[in-house]
């Protein structure tokens, strides 16, 4: 799943409240100090200024910096600074209108049409043609009007901003006008505009803060351009951009008014949209999936993360050094995960040195709940962890290469050839931008090294063999055209399209249908039967898993708890969780003390970060005592090949029929 | 798709009429009358009284829109109050710059901050956070001041271009050119950060797209992922941002027209609205709002076929 990843860059990164995110950031306090500062320094002037705004002094005009004049004096002798600063608190204050007008005519109309389908359709339509209403022009119209009265035009404005403010909030009030619990207050009585001001207004109070602040720079922005042109207040009063334009006019004789005059408004409208960036919560980019850069090998990433606690990350890193260098001698064909050990950057550790080995031809599944870091071990099967996470220690060999250590070269060459990948969410897994022919024959070209019209005939045959049913249809088809079940099939053919040896499928049916899935597993056996494949089967079904396969491994919190051929894990499980599962897989609902009951395991999965050193499963476990704090090695199994990491497994063997009956948290303590 | 060109145009002309009624009744509601206007300061009140009545401004305010209305629909501007010449032809004529002006500012905007996002979204870390700081400054400043100070570096010290003025490119093309470098470069400097940020968002977003992995499990090469996969996929956010560009250009070049003493429509307005000249005014907010609903409709129609979503339904 890829939620347990995304999780956890979540943890690692705590949403901060509005007041903390500005008292935390030095540009944020700089700004709100600077801008206030500015605000109080002008409207206070009168009592420290040496020169009044309007003073003139024709022995000294357009001067530089000197004691005198600290910033200088213009075409008439008046000081620079004064002329500055008086103008500030105006020029702020009255750009103030516009936020406050275009927020307080936006959010009731964003509201009412959030709440109200048909007002939707309606405030929609009007809020694209105030868009596409050339604002500049309706100004200078609206200017033409009235006069150049600054706080008319500021709430003209404010008025001409509501198409572009209605699109950022709409959306957002929207989405929360559907979540449950305010669909929840409707039902319960609660009056439509009080669900929207006590459940929507405060959930969209950051977005709004934040368009408020971005609106005001341009209000600054917009009275001083106006200024500019000479269309705002009118000389001898003081204005930033009047300032400016003034200051264009001497350019010649005195290029120095250029600096203090715009650099003071640039400064302002700079401090208001820096602080609407960190109110926004900064600019982070979200992860990409892929890695775009040089990949970092475990030496690089070792260096700068820190040391885990966990024992078996320690244990897994000592025999990754002890055995590094032999190669099993069946490795041809065959791949082995040995001591995985993978951790977010700077964070938890995901997978706890997992070992796992899937022979050539033979299917192994990977079982376990969500979070258990099945897919992550998946991903790294193929270097495609997401940029955050990386492996710290252990091996991944496949044909006597370590596909940790490898460059991305190496990768490359083994990505698709070798080794295929079918993600979990067919309909998300292609490009919706390119038809499914243009995706199946590019990668066809590469992974093949034919020409474009082969490319298109092997990629129709790809699609015959999937089981499609009209291929060339399908081939011209975008992906949001097909069905989740086809769009399947597409990326199943996309992943024979290099003729590769090993398959890693990430739970292929878990998005489907019932009775697709049936027809996806029945292509998988297909393709097992008939093309020698080795195949890696990540799921929590283990219908599925006994199906499909001939090994299994059972995850938990990031550690293999048990593993063996299929036949003897499922039918005697020698570890709790295993039984546990069993008893709560859906297909298996047998009759137990004459009624029918299906299990379900008390508790969630420990999050990564808060996993102990004894057995990670003993909270949930009803056979847990106090010798389960311990850490617990794999033992070998009793039947069969494989391991079981329990330290009560000879007390608890043969007990999963005690998993059905209604359980006691803490087990046997 | 016949019935969304119908509805599409229709949504165009009632855009229009709004604009060209906000127009009317904000001249009609300005305390200047055409005859106050035309005849000067020096003129009688019966005098004004006499024009205003001879251009028909006391009939009532529907009589006058409708007469207006049907007068622009046969092509007819009016006159300038204060020069006393056609509107449309004087349009026509300053129409050449603007669009000269906005072309290239939007082409050379678009190919810097399009560049910028990209570098930014793909490279992250601290090339990421320099741009984003730098984009931020950028965005900031205000157009005149950079105008200005690009003309102080490259007018006033290095000598290199022409401080203002425009000359025709039918006239001379090398000095049309030169009159355009400072101007487009300030639209470029003050333009092409809010592009930058919004083509990072962008492919960061198309980034995260389930399918990147997909295409990197087939080892696609990283350039094929970032360069076909992720900026189409980006392409109808940039593309949307670039045509907004166009349109605060072709509409908002006031300033820059004003400052560079290019003759353009956006001087027009400035000196329109300076001097009351009511019937210009009017003719300039619908000249403006035609080319934003024009740019709009050729943005849809674009969208619907970039789209595979919307070409197919």
């Amino acid at each position: 799943m890829t939620v347990d990843t995304t999780s956890i860059l979540r943890i690692r990164k705590p949403q901060r409240r509005l007041g903390g995110r500005v008292l935390r950031s030095p540009a944020a306090m700089l700004s709100l100090v600077w801008l206030v500062g500015l605000v109080l320094a002008s409207l206070t002037s009168p009592l420290w200024l040496r020169y009044g705004p309007l003073e003139q002094d024709l022995s000294a005009v357009l001067q530089g910096p000197s004691w005198a004049h600290l910033l200088g004096t213009d075409e008439l002798g008046r000081d620079l600074l004064s002329r500055i600063v008086t103008a500030a608190a105006p020029t702020l204050l009255i750009a103030v209108i516009t936020p406050i007008v275009a927020v307080l005519v936006t959010v009731p109309i964003t509201l009412w049409a959030a709440r109200y389908a048909r007002a939707e359709g309606f405030v929609n339509r009007l809020s694209e043609i105030v868009l596409s209403l050339p604002g500049t022009v309706i100004i200078l119209a609206f200017i033409a009007a009235v006069g150049t009265n600054m706080p008319l035009v500021m709430i003209a404005f404010g008025l001409l901003l509501f198409g572009a403010l209605y699109r950022v909030f709409f959306g957002q009030a929207k989405s929360l006008h559907q979540q449950l619990y305010v669909e929840a207050a409707a039902v319960d009585g609660v009056k439509p505009m009080t669900a929207s001001m006590c459940h929507v207004l405060p959930n969209m109070s950051t977005t709004v803060i934040v368009q408020f602040v971005l609106l005001f720079g341009a209000a600054i922005g917009l009275q001083a351009g106006l200024a500019f042109i000479g269309l705002g207040p009118q000389p001898p009063e003081p204005t930033w951009g009047g300032m400016v334009q003034t200051a264009s006019k001497f350019i010649f004789q005195q290029p120095w008014m250029m600096i203090p005059t715009g650099g003071v408004l640039a400064l302002t409208i700079i401090a208001a949209n820096s602080l609407a960036d960190v109110l926004a919560g900064g600019s982070a980019m979200p992860p990409s999936l892929v890695s775009l850069k040089r990949r970092k090998t475990p030496a690089d990433a070792a260096a700068t993360a820190p040391e885990s606690g966990t024992p078996s990350a320690s244990t897994g890193r000592a025999q990754a050094a002890a055995s590094a260098g032999d190669v099993p001698a069946d490795a041809d064909g065959a791949l082995v995960v040995q001591d995985l050990v993978i951790g977010v950057d700077d964070g938890p550790e995901l997978v706890s040195g997992v070992s796992l080995r899937v022979g050539r031809g033979r299917v192994l599944g990977l079982v376990g709940e969500s979070g258990c870091g099945k897919s992550v071990t998946s991903y790294a099967m193929l270097g495609l962890l997401a940029p955050g996470l990386s492996v710290r220690s252990g091996r991944i060999l496949w044909n006597g290469t370590d596909l940790v250590r490898a460059d991305e070269k190496t990768l490359q060459r083994v990505r698709g050839h070798e080794i295929a990948f079918i993600s979990q969410e067919p309909t998300r897994a292609l490009d919706p931008m390119f038809t499914v022919g243009w995706q199946l024959a590019a990668s066809v070209k590469r992974l093949r090294g034919v020409g474009g019209r082969e490319a298109r005939r092997i990629a129709l045959q790809l699609l015959t063999d999937v089981g499609i049913v009209d291929p060339p249809r399908v081939l011209t088809s975008y992906p949001h055209q097909i069905s989740g079940g086809m769009a399947q099939r597409v990326a199943i053919a996309l992943a024979l399209s290099g003729r590769p040896k090993l398959l890693i499928a990430d739970e292929p049916t878990t998005a489907l249908d019932v009775t697709v899935q049936a027809e996806i597993l029945g292509l998988l056996r297909g393709l097992i039967a008939e093309r020698d494949m080795s195949i890696i089967l990540v799921t929590h079904d283990l219908g599925v898993v006994a199906d499909l396969c001939d090994d299994v491994s059972v995850m938990y919190a990031g550690q293999i708890v048990e593993s063996g051929a299929v036949r003897d894990v499922l039918v005697r499980p020698e570890h709790p969780y295993t039984m546990a599962l069993l008893a709560a897989d859906p297909h298996a609902i047998l009759d137990f003390e004459g009624t029918t009951r299906l299990a379900s395991i008390p508790g969630q999965v420990p999050l990564p970060g808060s996993w102990t050193s004894g057995c990670r499963f003993a909270q949930r476990c009803r056979f847990a005592s106090d010798e389960c704090t311990a850490a617990i090695p794999l033992q070998p199994r009793v039947q069969g090949d494989g391991g079981v990491r329990c330290i009560r497994r000879d007390d608890v063997r043969g007990r999963q029929e005690e998993w059905r009956r209604p359980v006691a948290v803490g087990g046997e303590r | 798709m016949l019935f969304f060109v119908l509805k599409r145009i229709a949504w165009a002309i009632l855009t229009l009429l709004i604009a060209s009624w906000i127009a009317f009744v904000l001249v009609h509601l300005s305390g200047s009358t055409p005859g106050g206007v035309a005849l000067g300061q020096s003129a009688t009140r019966e005098q004004v009284i006499a024009y205003n009545e001879s251009v028909g401004w006391y009939a009532p305010w529907l009589q006058q829109y409708f007469a207006w209305v049907g007068q622009v629909l046969q092509g007819n501007l009016g006159v300038s109050l204060i020069d006393g010449r056609p509107i449309g032809p004087d349009i026509a004529k300053r129409l050449p710059v603007t669009a000269a002006l906005a072309v290239l500012g939007t082409l050379v905007s678009a190919v810097i901050g399009i560049t910028m996002g990209v570098v930014a979204a793909v490279r992250g870390g601290a090339i990421d956070r320099g741009i984003t700081a730098f984009s931020g400054i950028l965005l900031s400043l205000p157009a005149f001041w950079v105008g200005v100070l690009l003309v102080y570096v490259f007018a006033v010290q290095l000598r290199l271009l022409p401080a203002t003025g425009f000359v025709p490119f039918a006239v001379d093309p090398q000095a049309w050119a030169r009159s355009l470098v400072l101007p487009v470069l300030t639209i470029a400097i003050t333009s092409a950060a809010g592009l930058a940020r919004q083509t990072r968002a962008s492919m960061g977003e198309a980034l995260t797209q389930e399918h990147m992995r997909t295409l990197r499990a087939v080892g696609t090469p990283t350039w094929r992922i970032v360069y076909i996969h992720a900026l189409r996929g980006a392409s109808l956010p940039i593309l949307a941002s670039v045509a907004i560009q166009f349109i605060i250009l072709f509409g908002g070049s006031v300033i820059i027209e004003v400052l560079f003493a290019l003759p353009g429509i956006g001087q027009a307005m400035q000196s329109a609205v300076g001097s009351a000249d009511l019937p210009f005014v009017q003719a300039l907010v619908l000249v403006a709002t035609l080319v934003v609903v024009v740019v709009n409709l050729a943005l849809e129609f674009l969208n619907r076929v970039l789209d595979p979503k919307l070409r197919a339904s």
